[in-house]
């Protein structure tokens, strides 16, 4: 059931798309996606009066932050300093995850557990760290499922996503060494007795943060289950690995991204628990971590933030236009191929992973717009699909001799109104008389065929419409 | 890396990419500030149903020690765990605890323990009670502070969580909440704040909802006018 393309990154995108479409478990399971999480982000937006004016405010404050980012990230590291944490600044993924190790080395660590966080899938923390002979634990309920199948995360938010409650049972049942029954409660149950075995051992707890807020040193992370409290509360050493571009300036601003970012992942107006981790725990104080680590990651960011894509990284990570998207709604996230799938995977992967390799992400859209309309910070994802699209065409060794000299000769005939008249008037002199009874194509010659293996092509109509109207249409 | 190369780096970034600015419009701070219309309480008490948790409105205080003892007798827990708080105090915790026979679990009790032995009875508690340094009618959060006496713990290990917060501990919007924090001095911005919005939950099986997951599965406020 579970296949290759949902345990590894880089594959064929349109291979995997196509064994996505034909997995009955997963449209099942990517079925109830748009009407629970989808609809939920509308009513949410829908009953909170202004969210049209907050969100544009929180666009604002994004953009701005960016046009001084460095100062920011120097603010912020100079704070978690002075409140007795300790603040890593990583390149890219491997220096990030020599920091990571080297800290546990020194810690003398021998179990990890993990929050829910993208930025170390990113950088393929788990792998590195098991590698150095550390235990490392994934505690939010679908990661740690995800980590007992070996497979990999397939949503922002809902990473199991893609899995059924039979695959699930049967995944934690191993795990259990007895069988649990398909039951929801159940296997919450049993995964809480066990995770919570993990906590009271674990050395050091690992999160991502889902803000920075720079005047007063502190890191948020936000969860509904609980197990980001637990991480950053029981094991002695606390280690957050932000990506940059998650910095905001001032406290202040804290409620307005709040404010969205529940509304738009899940349609809640908060989450259920927010931590405001400002530094290690302090004196006289009988729980949280002595230690506060904080690294700061790069991994391709300021690339992209002096880039015409630099709107990519306003986003939240909220999962948003992955509910709203039809294409991930129809192939859900593994075959997007990379960490980061659905819309803004499409733009983020082919950015950090090279074009070439990922030429098909661009056009994995109808660019209908619904994310960009679903999306809390109203990033123009369509015109960024587009402008890689571009950036793929002026790619020489892209595109063979025929593709280009189609084009040209399409831009030519829209070009000049006499030659699309005539042109209009051979195809429904042809194509429109030999079709007026099917009106549709089921096959075309050579490599049109791409078009009519998977859809009919509509017929030209075998009168047009500027003859229509001349004759009967001012009546 | 070291920080100087990272920042010299971010900065060559910024500088190209300030081209690339989208353009925004300036709106106040107060954005999306939505408030309440009408008594605070009685919101609260709504919002924090609508979350799954169960809201106690009780008129004075001693009609909050018994909705307390009740929810003890209900709950039977054999230790709790407890922040240290001028309203629990007021509200005689410690008496109603020792009156059900149940051990109370607090800073003064657990500072002279040794790490081992303290970090085994947190585990074991079967009840959470603690105040909030805040609330939030709107969404119906506790925002709870660390400090000695008020461990992140209580609200957090045990599978029951009571919470008791009196009226003047309410603020309207989320907004006011952080306002509250900043006008208490940035720099005395507690090491941890957590905003709390119902029980523990996931959706993580078939988007199936679940509570008590990792945290409290049953949330009980005591709402005291
Ligand atoms: S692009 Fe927008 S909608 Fe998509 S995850 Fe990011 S913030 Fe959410």
């Amino acid at each position: 059931m579970t296949t290759a393309y949902a345990k590894h990154e880089h594959h064929e995108f349109l291979a995997a798309a196509n064994e996505a479409l034909h997995n009955a478990n997963l449209q099942l399971a990517l079925s109830q996606l748009g009407d629970t999480l989808g609809q939920r982000n509308k009513a949410a937006f829908a009953a909170l009066e202004c969210s049209a004016e907050l969100r544009e405010r929180a666009r604002a404050i994004k953009n701005a932050t960016l046009a001084s980012l460095d100062e920011h990230l120097a603010t912020l590291a100079d704070a978690v300093e002075r409140r007795g944490g300790q603040v890593h600044f990583a390149a890219d993924a491997e220096d990030a995850c020599r920091i990571v190790t080297q800290i546990a080395r020194e810690e003398n660590v021998r179990r990890v557990v993990k929050s829910k966080s993208m930025t170390t899938e990113e950088i393929h923390l788990n792998p590195a760290l098991e590698k150095a002979g550390i235990e490392v634990v994934e505690t939010d309920l679908g990661e740690y499922i995800i980590q007992l199948a070996q497979q990999r995360p397939s949503h922002l938010v809902a990473p199991a996503i893609h899995m059924r409650i039979k695959e699930i049972a049967e995944t934690l049942s191993r795990a259990a060494g007895h069988p649990l029954p398909e039951e929801p409660t159940e296997l919450t149950a049993f995964a809480r007795r066990a995770l919570r075995e993990k906590f009271a051992t674990a050395d050091m707890g690992i999160t991502g943060a889902n803000f920075a807020v720079a005047e007063t040193g502190t890191i948020v992370v936000v969860s509904n289950e609980g197990n980001a409290r637990l991480t950053t509360t029981l094991p002695r050493v606390h280690v957050a690995i932000v990506g940059m571009e998650k910095v905001i300036p001032k406290l202040a601003h804290l409620p307005v991204f709040l404010k969205i970012l529940a509304r738009a992942a899940t349609g809640q107006k908060l989450s259920v628990y927010t931590s405001i981790i400002s530094g290690p725990r302090r004196g006289g104080e009988l729980d949280g971590p002595e230690k506060f680590h904080l690294v700061l990651l790069d991994n391709g960011r300021s690339r992209i933030l002096g880039s015409p894509l630099r709107e990519s990284l306003f986003c939240i990570r909220c999962g948003a236009c992955l509910n709203a998207c039809p294409v991930y709604r129809n192939i859900g996230g593994h075959a997007y191929g990379g960490v980061y799938a659905g819309p803004i995977g499409a733009v983020l992967t082919p950015l950090y992973d090279g074009l070439v390799a990922n030429e098909h992400l661009p056009h994995a859209s109808s660019l209908c717009g619904a994310c960009q309309a679903a999306c809390p910070v109203k990033i123009q994802i369509p015109q960024m699909l587009i402008q890689l699209r571009e950036a793929l065409h002026e790619t020489p060794e892209r595109h063979g001799r025929l593709e280009r000299l189609a084009y040209r000769f399409w831009a030519a005939s829209l070009r000049s109104g006499r030659r699309y008249r005539i042109g209009s008037w051979l195809a429904s002199r042809t194509l429109g008389l030999a079709f007026r009874q099917q009106r549709w194509l089921k096959t075309l010659p050579g490599k049109l065929a791409g078009w009519t293996d998977e859809r009919d092509f509509p017929a030209p109509a075998p009168r047009r419409f500027r003859d229509w109207w001349k004759k009967e249409g001012q009546a | 890396m070291n920080r100087d190369t990272f920042l010299q780096q971010v900065r060559h970034a910024v500088l190209r990419g300030n081209a690339f600015q989208v353009a925004t419009r300036d709106l106040p701070p107060s954005t999306g500030y939505v408030g309440v219309a009408g008594d605070y309480m009685d919101r609260m008490a709504r919002e924090v149903a609508e979350v799954g948790g169960i809201p106690h409105r009780c008129e004075h205080l001693t009609a909050a020690r018994e909705v307390l003892a009740e929810l003890l007798r209900k709950h039977k827990p054999k230790s709790a765990l407890s922040w240290e708080h001028p309203l629990l105090d007021e509200l005689g915790l410690a008496d109603v605890l020792n009156q059900a026979g149940i051990t109370l679990l607090s800073y003064s009790s657990l500072a002279s323990l040794p790490v081992q032995e303290r970090r085994a009875r947190i585990l074991a508690a079967d009840i959470g009670i603690t105040s909030a340094d805040y609330a939030i009618a709107e969404t119906g959060t506790l925002a709870v502070c660390a400090r000695p006496g008020q461990e992140r713990v209580a609200s957090l290990l045990p599978p029951v969580y009571i919470s008791v917060i009196r009226r003047d501990q309410v603020s309207p919007d989320l907004f006011d909440l952080f306002e509250r924090l900043d006008a208490a001095g940035l720099d005395r911005l507690p090491s941890n704040v957590t905003l709390i919005t119902g029980p523990s939950k996931t959706g993580d099986i078939e988007l199936y909802l679940t509570t008590g997951v990792h945290g409290p599965g049953t949330w009980h406020v005591i709402l005291i006018d």
